[in-house]
């Protein structure tokens, strides 16, 4: 067995390896080692704009919202000791795309480029706060799921509604791309967008570490060591709202990452719920760059959204997950 | 809508019982008289209609005809009722005429056809030819040849001016449209082009039937002219690849035109000014050339 650190920079190298994969994978030739040439003598060659306007953004939006789901996955899991709790599954990253999808089409995000996240963040944070207020008295594994089956279905169906209300015609065909997420075309103002409120977010998830441990002795046992579990709470909900709501708004939903990549890492770490969280994060990352470059060589065009892939390889996981579940629960 | 739909119901009803009585199945053969109650299902259909009819003559008109952003008949849609291409719709107005566009409402058309009512389809023409005859077939139908004759004539001239530019001048285009698409050979657009003495180079790139356009594969092409097809209202992520930053970097410094769809969208007069506006972008790249 690696050792903690080991286990770390192993997962590092890889998410470094796919980033620079997803760097290399494009719809035009490019030279990595001539444009990057090109780009650091500050020469505005073809190669040097692909790679800098194009390429960069998308591979630092891989990583970012990757590392987002991987966490909040794994906070998530640790935090309401449910193995298939995750953004997605339980109806945060839907009810981020909806709030997203609001203020995007009511014309409100061209104000300011902050509003598109501001409306992503704030619809999470309401989600989060619903369902932690629910889950607050032990909430069961089927109930987590149901009331995820709930919320996502309403986000779906009012995300459809806005969209088919939506004065443009384009509007009804970005259905997709909310609920299904993609990186295609995607800039650096994306990135500057999403990045304040998603490391702020990391900090937060980050900071319950040592309070997951706690929690996996049980919630008398996390008080008893001095742990105010109202305060971790708030910290989960807030970090999640930020980090998942921001990464939703520029990317869409992009589906069980949170759910795969803890299940993964956990033998890995010894089951400890606060050595999970930069692992996680970590695989989040390496899966989701894995995913991008996935949807660039699969020769459909316009390429396939980056949740369709995510959802191929999660939906099977999900359902072998409750199936182990349900023999568990009996 | 709900409010209404008794007396629709009762309307639908009676036509279909006058259809009956009239023998249903067997179009009714043209006669001398000029169509006087004449629907059109399709935006285009509406507005070679609307410069052709009578005003008199026109019975029903779709609804994107009124809005302005997509419609180059706005105004003078506004005065004539709207429909919203259903078969009920055009029952509504017992018309004598139906035009209708050959890829759009193929469920009404279909049920008009089966229930015997005049149709004339309209095609997507691609080539100046195609457009005239088209507009010549509309007229004859509408009983207003010499204004369709007119209407023609006024296209071919816009075509025909302007000095021919051999082959080598040409400087290169590209259509970039919402979702990143552009526009090939065998269309309209692709014709407008070259009329304007530029290059399509979206023509000359295996881009599939969808014809999808990357951005990375634009850059590669390096266009003298890029030509940003779209007229934006609200809002739609659609438009976010037409404000990449990208856009206003390009290494080829192309001349940059915005037109508005609407202008070569349907084969109407509208196309000459969309060609005007090429015209004068070819002109400006040929000066950047030099």
């Amino acid at each position: 067995m690696v050792s903690h650190g080991g286990l770390l920079m192993l997962l590092a190298t890889l998410t470094a390896a796919l980033f620079a994969a997803s760097l290399a994978v494009g719809y035009a030739p490019l030279d990595l080692g001539a444009a990057t040439g090109d780009a650091f003598r500050g020469e505005e060659t073809v190669q040097a704009l692909v790679f800098v306007e194009l390429r960069l953004p998308r591979a630092i939006l891989g990583l970012l919202v990757g590392f987002t789901l991987g966490l909040a996955g794994a906070v998530m899991q640790g935090f309401l000791r449910n193995p298939l709790a995750e953004p997605g599954v339980v109806g945060v990253s839907g009810g981020a795309a909806f709030g997203a999808v609001l203020v995007f089409y009511s014309g409100l995000a061209a104000l300011s480029p902050l509003i598109l996240p501001a409306g992503g963040i704030l619809a999470a944070l309401l989600v989060g706060a619903l369902l932690f207020a629910v889950a607050g008295r032990g909430m069961s594994t089927t109930t987590l799921i149901l009331a995820g089956v709930a919320i996502n279905s309403l986000a779906g169906a009012l995300i459809s509604l806005t969209l088919n209300l939506a004065p443009n015609p384009y509007a009804a065909m970005e259905i997709m791309f909310w609920l299904m997420g993609s990186l295609a075309d995607r800039s650096f103002s994306h990135v500057w967008v999403a990045l304040g409120p998603m490391v702020v977010g990391w900090v937060m998830l980050l900071s319950t570490a040592r309070a997951l441990d706690a929690l996996s002795l049980g919630e008398a046992t996390a008080r008893t060591l001095g742990f105010d579990l109202r305060r971790v709470r708030a910290m989960v909900v807030g970090g999640v709202a930020l980090s998942v709501g921001a990464a939703t708004a520029v990317a869409g939903v992009i589906g069980f990452v949170g759910l795969i990549v803890p299940h993964l890492v956990r033998p890995l770490v010894g089951h400890r719920p606060g050595r999970l969280l930069i692992a996680s994060g970590l695989s989040g990352a390496s899966l989701t760059l894995a995913a991008d470059v996935a949807v660039r060589l699969i020769p459909t065009r316009p390429e396939l959204q980056l949740g369709v892939v995510t959802a191929i390889i999660g939906a099977p996981f999900l359902f072998s997950l409750v199936w182990r579940y349900r023999r568990v629960e009996r | 809508m709900t409010r209404r739909a008794p007396t629709r119901a009762a309307i639908y009803g009676v036509t279909v019982l006058a259809a009956l009585a009239t023998g249903a199945g067997a179009p009714r053969t043209a006669s001398a008289e000029p169509p006087s109650r004449v629907v059109s299902l399709n935006l285009c259909a509406d507005e070679l209609l609307l410069r052709l009819a009578r005003p008199e003559q026109i019975a029903s008109v779709t609804f994107l005809s009124r809005d302005p952003k997509q419609s180059t008949v706005a105004d003078l849609a506004r005065d004539h009722p709207v429909n919203y291409g259903r078969a009920e719709d055009v029952l509504r107005f017992d018309p004598d005429l139906v035009v209708a566009g050959r890829y759009t409402t193929r469920t009404t058309v279909d049920f008009l056809r089966r229930n015997g009512e005049t149709l004339l389809e309209l095609d997507a023409p691609a080539t100046l030819p195609q457009v005239e005859e088209q507009i010549r077939r509309l007229g004859e139908a509408l009983g207003e040849p010499d204004r369709a004759q007119a209407l023609a004539d006024e296209i071919a001239a816009a075509f025909a001016e302007g000095d021919p530019i051999d082959d080598v001048a040409r400087p290169t285009a590209v259509v970039f449209a919402p979702n990143g698409f552009t526009v090939g050979a065998g269309s309209l657009v692709d014709t407008i082009i070259n009329a304007a003495g530029l290059r399509n180079l979206g023509a000359e790139q295996d881009l599939g039937s969808y014809r999808h356009l990357p951005l990375e594969r634009l850059l590669a092409l390096a266009p003298d002219v890029l030509i940003l097809a779209a007229t934006e209202s609200a809002p739609a992520r659609a438009y976010e690849v037409l404000h990449h930053p990208i856009l206003s970097r390009l290494p080829s410094q192309p001349v940059i035109v915005r037109l508005s769809p609407r202008l070569w969208t349907c084969a109407g007069p509208e196309i000459a000014r969309a060609l005007s506006i090429l015209r004068g972008a070819a002109a400006e790249a040929r000066e950047r050339e030099t």
